[in-house]
């Protein structure tokens, strides 16, 4: 009867290993990419870390966003019955306007630039077929010159410390990563942002290089916020 | 009491394993290998069991003697650029396979007994 009872424990355990090692490894493999090889297992680990930190990212926006928003209920509801701090809220307001903290709508047009759809190798220049940093660069110069009052690329609002630079097959803007087809959205009066795709314009060169271009006129544009922080070190007022 | 012991040892197992962190995957080739000798003990303990001279004692030991042999040898064949993990692999399915037929062909032998003699004895009943 002792062994017996000896037997069951020592069986029992045993199944509690070999169970625990089977569904750990069946865990492990479903987790992690099975297809990428053991080569790619540092990526691989890489990628999570900087996913969870997207992550992390995303929810510490969320609430600084709630934050914000009391932030302004708060300021409304102490501005109320005061007409010279009201006076003072309004020009904060209009200030995070211009400098693209908040979410601003409108009329105004939709510049579409996507990488040609031609064959490469039939291309005497593979370069010319596809949307670079400088093209974009130009097109937002040519809006700005244009009267456009708010712009963003891919949702990526363009501030005053906005850089857009090359980052291989993306384009860096505000320090993020975009691809194309970029979708440049600009508030302005439409008929004189229309003027992008005049003969001579950049519109038009880039058009005759094969890129993918499209303006849309729009009487609802909505453009997002800056998600980044605007931090001023050096500058100082002048007193 | 023994198939209850193997039951609650699982049905623990399954819920710890799926409720464990994920090991790193540098880890999990070395206990893909465990398990599959594990496996292959516990197939030759039912072996054993059914040529009645199951030892506990050298069931246990083969049991993780065997786990930790063969993790060894995959680390050693890690640092030597041999896969040597692919020969225990052939070893073990390999005698994973034998004791299945060992087993298979003494069920098979029981169930054909057993239904002769059913046969036999309905065929007496007919004769009386």
């Amino acid at each position: 009867m002792k062994n017996k009872k000896m037997i069951s424990i020592v069986l029992g355990a045993m199944c509690f290993a070999l169970t625990l090692g089977i569904c750990v490894q069946i865990k492990t493999v479903k987790g992690s990419n099975s297809i990428a090889g053991e080569s790619n297992r540092e990526n691989n680990e890489l990628r999570a870390e900087v996913l969870k930190y997207k992550e992390k990212y995303d929810n510490q926006y969320k609430e600084l966003e709630k934050a914000e928003k009391q932030l302004e209920k708060e300021r409304q509801n102490s501005t109320q019955n005061n007409s010279d701090l009201e006076k003072k809220e309004e020009a904060i307001t209009q200030g995070n306007k211009i400098i693209g903290m908040t979410e601003v709508t409108g009329p105004g047009v939709i510049v579409t630039l996507s990488d040609s759809k031609r064959d490469a190798s039939t291309a005497l220049n593979a370069s010319d077929l596809i949307v670079h940093d400088l093209d974009v660069l130009s097109v937002i110069n040519e809006l700005k010159n244009a009267g456009a009052e708010a712009i963003s690329i891919n949702d990526q609002r363009i501030v005053p410390t906005t850089s857009i630079s090359c980052g291989g097959n993306i384009i860096n803007i505000n320090g993020e990563k975009v691809g194309a087809p970029f979708v440049i959205k600009a508030i302005g009066l439409p008929e004189q942002l229309a003027a992008l795709s005049r003969q001579g314009g950049y519109l038009e060169i880039l058009k005759e290089a094969s890129v993918g271009v499209e303006l849309k006129k729009s009487n609802n544009i909505t453009i997002p916020k800056y998600t980044g922080v605007i931090n001023y070190k050096y500058a100082q007022n002048v007193k | 009491m023994i198939g209850i012991a193997i039951l609650i040892g699982c049905l623990f197992g399954a819920i710890l394993g799926m409720n464990a962190p994920m090991i790193s995957y540098t880890y999990s080739s070395y206990l893909a290998i465990a398990v599959i000798a594990a496996l292959d003990s516990v197939f030759g303990g039912i072996t054993s069991v059914i040529r009645k001279n199951f030892d506990l004692k050298i069931f246990i030991t083969g049991f993780f003697g065997n786990a930790i042999l063969s993790i060894l040898l995959t680390i050693l064949g890690q640092k030597l650029n041999v896969d040597i993990y692919l020969a225990a692999i052939v070893v073990f399915v390999g005698r994973m396979f034998t004791n299945l037929a060992i087993i298979r062909r003494y069920y098979v032998d029981k169930w054909s007994e057993r239904l002769k003699e059913k046969n036999k004895s309905q065929t007496e009943e007919i004769q009386k």
